[in-house]
């Protein structure tokens, strides 16, 4: 098959927005097809993509590079390398299963929504092909817009909270991010003395890569970079946002929500943050290294002790995600790949479960882990399939979930020993919270919650599998044949080891590490004391039930 | 049988195959297939045993030589440097597995016809059944750690399906839950132990990196005693013994052919063929095999010793479980590998047979378990009685059943390998293993009957689906001792043949390595000196505690009568109150759990949550309101008034955008 001439990443990036126009134009009936339509189509175009791949080319494939604002050289600059593709492709497949699991629970405003959420998937696309920093830097806002709308719009009872704390938080690191962007454009054209290339991916790693960024630029810009990153991640301590939007959104939103937005933070990191600045990410190697091995612990203690469904998968996600941060930033290949198969993976696995607690709550409108209980015996299927998915997510092996993880722990392991096995906890904390919520909603005699609505208790529908199953498949398949992914992140994995490889640590000044750990303890001090004051919506807190 | 040799790369993946296959036919129909969904599983099993058969007889009869045989299936992870293949490996040590596993397996799957005849998750069981068939054949066939791992993991899974079956019973469910965890505290040491061997090796090849490990231990990454406990945690967690040994007795919680199946005869055993397979790692860390064997031993006190006043006829033969497994880890500890697979394979046997009797027993009073509510059954249900009592006698250590050879050499090489302490230990063992056999088959079946008096007619003997299992498991547990013994000691000497035992040659190209590293020799067996002295021990104790157990509970084999005397095991009891409550109480290690993980943990749990929501929470939108709002916090903002949330939104802003152009002045 040849595709030579056809721009396919823009047609995969717009043919969303193409879809959303004309939602806009047709009757409200029309919206959801139409928006299931274009999901598909834009997901049949990303097969295509993939299929025209060349696997194991170095460099980026299908570029698209079109002058855009030539005083600054900013370009329109797309192209993709083996994880662009992956993300992709997760993000289309995604996609329009959210939309086939909005159908159902979404109906109110149905045009509005299904627009929303096909401009969503133009930003998501967008970021994990964009090459052009600042075009990098529209589309990651771009989805933050839509993500708003949804959350804010048709989410929980709660949810005007949740989205301004979405939106501040996200809006702080992306701010911090356009910072470090233009300020590395500065620095380049400064240097080099023109701006053509400025804002150039491949330029600005090439440049990177021979004479480096100076350190100062390095240290702060990589800071600013990772903060936003980090927030989207969510690493500990930037994650609290997560629990609360997660819980708030219609299930189609935290499907997205987990499945590919934390993935921004990771591909950003990845593409951006450390090639570029290579040296600063030595640098604060062992820092981040450290706030993933707390996530990790600190995620999975925290979800044991979780009231409701979401929020306990919510601060799942921080436990796998610091997963990928960690297999990052240990640089070997084996914490590399585990790394990057765990966020595929954690898109997979999570996704799914949001869809299961979503079908639990269509049929309760409830996710109060304390008032369900006996569904095996109501709903076999249903359970049947909660079981794989919450097993794949506790790292069974033969499943996805368990490739990325292994690697992970082997290559933190090669790093330094205790670091592995302050992760590995996680195999028992990981079992511990999943197979007790699973033992809480599963087994057991059916609770009273659960008899009062019988008749409105169904077993899973079959539009419900539907898009349960393509989740199912692929975990399997990546469970027993990962070589496939592997091989496609193969060369990526290679560029971020080289790049690393280059660089050697700054030295950090001792007066400076000082006067930060001095500003932190001064906010957590301030914190503190100004605690008693602190009263949230009474809906946002709980206390655990048995 | 020779004919079948080039076909062994087909028919060594198949073994595994086919369960597996079983399982997902079941899976998908057999909840249409109603009261016929057994008929796959079985039959997959069954083919699965006779092709194990015929690869048992190529390996034992030289067929593949003294290296075993390597099947090779496909790359399963071929992540650069790092490569996992998927292959599977047969060689003597596999076989002996293969004999407990396929045998057993297919035993209890028709026995569970019977059994779980009136199920309404009939097809659901034997759908889990295969699926454990596939992890355990997997775990033994691997030839590469990251897939014994897998498969380590997958019968943790099909444990964790069939202990909590009944899932609508919250104790099942617990139990499940706990066993799960509890075995995934040990495989956390098992998957750092495969990260180090990686780490030290850079394969995860087992013959490979074994033979790595050994010749370079002085110039090893991590040393070579840290590998060997850290798979030997892994091992712990899976066969149970002390401190992971609180979730079997829960396990059994779960129908009673899954007790004799996985937690009797062959999962509980994967930790002993973990130990014995890595045998020259263990033999290069004297320390580590110090541990083993302490442990091991230990385990076998502590069970016993709770074994000696549980009432529920299953927990008994937990208990009895956890004691037997820890003497297979004493075996292995003290260099003893062949006895330790020898008393793995009689066990299997013997121990399959009395947990399927029990279930037989369970049957006939209609669901009970209490022994203090049997009693007087011997009658009434015949064949059960007879095959169980062939069972206690072998695991009293009675001669000349299949116990009394494994247990014997067990102690024997303890003694004579200079672990005096073990065989010391070990001897008490088995005067409490003696005693707490018979008195479970004087509580059950001698004595007067205290049957609750509604289920007292309704007593029946099992139907013969059941019982023909039972039957065919009291063969191996009469003869398997002399059979896999012969021509060696004890028995050959005295006819005057020379030589190993069929079980010591089948086995000797396995452990040669380990026992050329410890620098064992072998010691003529001495009949009419130490040898003879040790096996006059042994039988000695085993009869001294099943006399006492006659004595206290009764007894009633044919001319040999005895009435139980309660009274006096009253007063026994009563002469040492704190012993007999530790024992009652399993030592309080539930309680213990309960406190340190349930209250303790979960207390953690919260604080931890209260962090997240008010000081983590509170910093990260605290830095926002310092500058915004100068420290007071998000009170404000929290008014859930939309004005305040833009009002917060533009200021932060403002600042931010002040900040960043302030910033991006110096940064060019």
């Amino acid at each position: 098959m040849s595709l030579d001439g056809v721009p396919v990443l823009s047609l995969i990036t717009f043919l969303p927005l193409l879809g959303a126009v004309l939602i806009g134009f047709l009757p409200e009936r029309a919206a959801r097809p139409v928006a299931l339509g274009t999901a598909l189509v834009t997901w049949l175009v990303s097969l295509a993509m993939i299929a025209v791949f060349e696997v194991g080319k170095p460099g980026f494939q299908m570029a698209e590079v079109a002058d855009w604002i030539p005083t600054f050289g900013i370009q329109y600059h797309l192209g993709i390398d083996g994880l662009s593709l992956t993300l992709v492709a997760l993000t289309t497949t995604l996609s329009w299963i959210s939309i086939l699991a909005s159908f159902r629970p979404i109906k109110t405003r149905i045009k509005g929504y299904m627009i929303s959420f096909l401009i969503l998937e133009v930003g998501m696309v967008g970021v994990f092909i964009a090459l052009d920093t600042f075009l990098f830097y529209i589309f990651w806002e771009i989805v933050l817009v839509p993500m708003y709308l949804i959350i804010g719009i048709w989410g929980g009872s709660n949810r005007i909270y949740a989205t301004i704390k979405f939106v501040l938080y996200t809006l702080v690191g992306s701010l911090l991010m356009l910072v470090a962007i233009l300020a590395t454009a500065f620095t380049f054209q400064g240097t080099t003395g023109s701006w053509v290339g400025a804002f150039d991916f491949e330029v600005l790693r090439h440049y990177a890569a021979t004479s480096g960024f100076p350190d100062a630029l390095q240290l702060l810009a990589f800071a600013a970079f990772f903060l936003a990153f980090a927030i989207k991640v969510p690493m500990f301590p930037f994650h609290t946002w997560l629990p609360d939007a997660h819980v708030e959104a219609p299930t189609a939103g935290s499907v997205i929500l987990a499945g590919v937005l934390l993935k921004l933070g990771g591909y950003g990191l990845l593409r951006f943050a450390i090639p570029l600045f290579p040296a600063a990410a030595l640098t604060y190697a062992p820092l981040i290294i450290c706030l993933s091995l707390i996530g990790i612990i600190y995620g999975a203690v925290v979800a044991l002790v979780q009231p409701d469904l979401k929020k306990l998968v919510a601060y799942s996600s921080v436990s796998h995600m610091a997963f990928v941060t960690l297999g990052v930033f240990v640089f070997n290949q084996q914490g590399l790949q585990g790394g990057i198969l765990q966020m595929i993976n954690h898109g997979l696995i999570t996704g799914a479960l949001f869809l299961l607690v979503g079908v639990i709550y269509e049929r309760t409108h409830d996710r109060t882990i304390a008032k369900m209980g006996g569904l095996a015996g109501i709903t076999p299927t249903y359970v049947a399939i909660f079981g794989f998915f919450v097993f794949a997510s506790a790292g069974l092996p033969g499943l996805s979930g368990f490739v990325g993880e292994f690697l992970v722990l082997l290559g933190a392991f090669a790093f330094n020993p205790a670091t592995a096995a302050v992760a590995a906890l996680v195999m028992v904390l990981g079992a511990a919270y999943l197979l007790w919520m699973f033992q809480r909603v599963a087994t057991g005699e059916v609770s009273d919650f659960l008899k009062s609505l019988r008749g409105h208790l169904t077993d899973i529908s079959g539009l419900e599998i539907v898009t349960l199953l393509p989740l199912g498949i692929l975990v399997v398949v990546f469970g027993l044949l990962p070589g496939i992914l592997l091989e496609v992140i193969k060369e990526p994995i290679n560029d971020v080891l080289s790049d690393v490889a280059r660089a050697s640590e700054i030295p950090l000044d001792p007066m400076l590490v000082a006067g930060a750990l001095g500003i932190l303890a001064f906010v957590i001090v301030v914190r503190v004391v100004t605690l008693p004051g602190l009263r949230r919506p009474a809906a946002a807190t709980g206390e655990i039930a048995a | 049988m020779d004919a079948l040799n080039p076909y062994m790369d087909t028919l060594i993946p198949l073994i595994a195959v086919l369960p597996i296959a079983g399982f997902l036919f079941t899976a998908a129909f057999g909840r249409r297939l109603g009261h016929n969904a057994h008929l796959v599983p079985v039959a997959a099993v069954g083919a699965a045993w006779l092709i194990a058969m015929a690869v048992v007889y190529t390996s034992f009869t030289g067929g593949f030589g003294e290296g075993g045989h390597l099947v090779k299936l496909w790359e399963w992870i071929p992540a650069g440097n790092f490569n996992v293949e998927a292959a599977f490996f047969v060689d003597n040590l596999t076989a002996c597995l293969l004999i407990v596993v396929c045998t057993i397996g297919l035993l209890v799957h028709i026995y569970s016809i019977g059994y779980m005849g009136h199920d309404t998750g009939y097809w659901r069981f034997f759908a889990y059944l295969n699926l454990f068939m596939f992890s355990m054949l997997l775990l033994i066939l691997a030839s590469n750690w990251l897939v014994i791992f897998v498969a380590w993991e997958l019968v943790g899974l099909s444990s964790y399906l069939l202990i909590g079956f009944w899932y609508k019973k919250r104790s099942a469910a617990l139990a499940s839950k706990k066993a799960f965890l509890v075995n995934r505290v040990g495989d956390i040491g098992f998957a750092l132990g495969i990260m180090a061997i990686w780490v030290n090796t850079g394969t995860l090849d087992i013959r490979e990196s074994i033979e790595i490990l050994v010749t370079h231990t002085a110039t090893l990454q991590i040393p070579i005693a840290v590998v060997a406990l850290l798979l030997f945690a892994g091992a712990m967690g899976k066969s149970a013994q002390f401190p992971l040994h609180v979730w079997l007795p829960d396990a059994m919680e779960g129908p009673t052919p899954v007790s004799a199946l996985i937690h009797a005869a062959t999962m509980v055993n994967a930790g002993v063929y973990l130990v014995a397979r890595a045998n020259p790692i263990f033999a290069s860390a004297p320390q580590a095999m110090a541990v083993v064997a302490a442990i091991g031993i230990f385990t076998a006190l502590f069970a016993a010793s709770i074994a000696l006043t549980q009432t529920d006829i299953k927990r008994v033969l937990a208990y009895s479980t956890l004691s037997q497994l820890g003497y297979m880890f004493a075996a292995l500890g003290v260099g003893a590998w062949t006895a330790a697979i020898f008393h793995l394979m009689t066990h299997g046997f013997f121990k399959g047979l009395l947990f399927l009797g029990s279930g037989s027993v369970i049957h006939a009073v209609h669901e009970e378990q209490d022994m203090r509510k049997m009693g007087a059954l011997a009658k009434k249900i015949p064949h059960t009685y007879r095959t169980m009592l062939i069972g206690t006698i072998a695991i009293a250590g009675i001669p000349p059943l299949a116990g009394f050879f494994s247990k014997d050499e067990i102690l024997g090489e303890s003694f004579k390998n200079g672990f005096t302490w073990v065989w010391a230990i070990g001897v008490v063992v088995a005067v409490m293993t003696a005693f707490y056999m018979f008195r479970l088959i004087g509580l059950t079946f001698w004595g007067t009957s205290r049957v609750d008096h509604h289920t007292e007619p309704k007593i029946h003997e099992s139907p013969r689906v059941m019982t023909i299992p039972l039957w065919l498991l009291a063969i191996p547990s009469l003869l398997l001792g002399i059979v896999l013994s012969w021509p060696g000691p004890p028995l050959g000497p005295l006819f005057g043949l020379e030589g190993p035992g069929l079980l010591a040659s089948w086995l000797h190209p396995v452990f040669k390595e380990g026992l050329e590293i410890m620098g064992r020799e072998e010691e003529a067996f001495q009949i009419f000196g130490i040898d003879g002295a040790l096996i006059l021990v042994s039988v000695a104790v085993a009869f001294a505690g099943m006399l006492a157990a006659w004595r206290l509970f009764g007894v009633g084999i044919g001319p040999i009568k005895g009435t139980p005397r309660p009274e006096t095991v009253k007063r026994l009891s009563a002469r040492v109150p704190f012993l007999y409550r530790a024992s009652l109480n399993k030592w309080w290690f539930d309680e213990l759990n309960d406190l340190v993980i349930i209250r303790l943990g979960g207390r953690v749990a919260n604080a931890l949550w209260w962090f997240d929501r008010n000081i983590v929470d509170g910093i990260v939108n605290g830095v926002g309101s310092l500058t915004g709002r100068a420290g007071r916090g998000l009170a404000g903002i929290q008014t859930g008034r939309v004005q305040n949330y833009a009002l917060g939104i533009t200021i932060g802003l403002i600042v931010m955008i002040a900040s960043y152009v302030m910033i991006v002045g110096n940064g060019g």
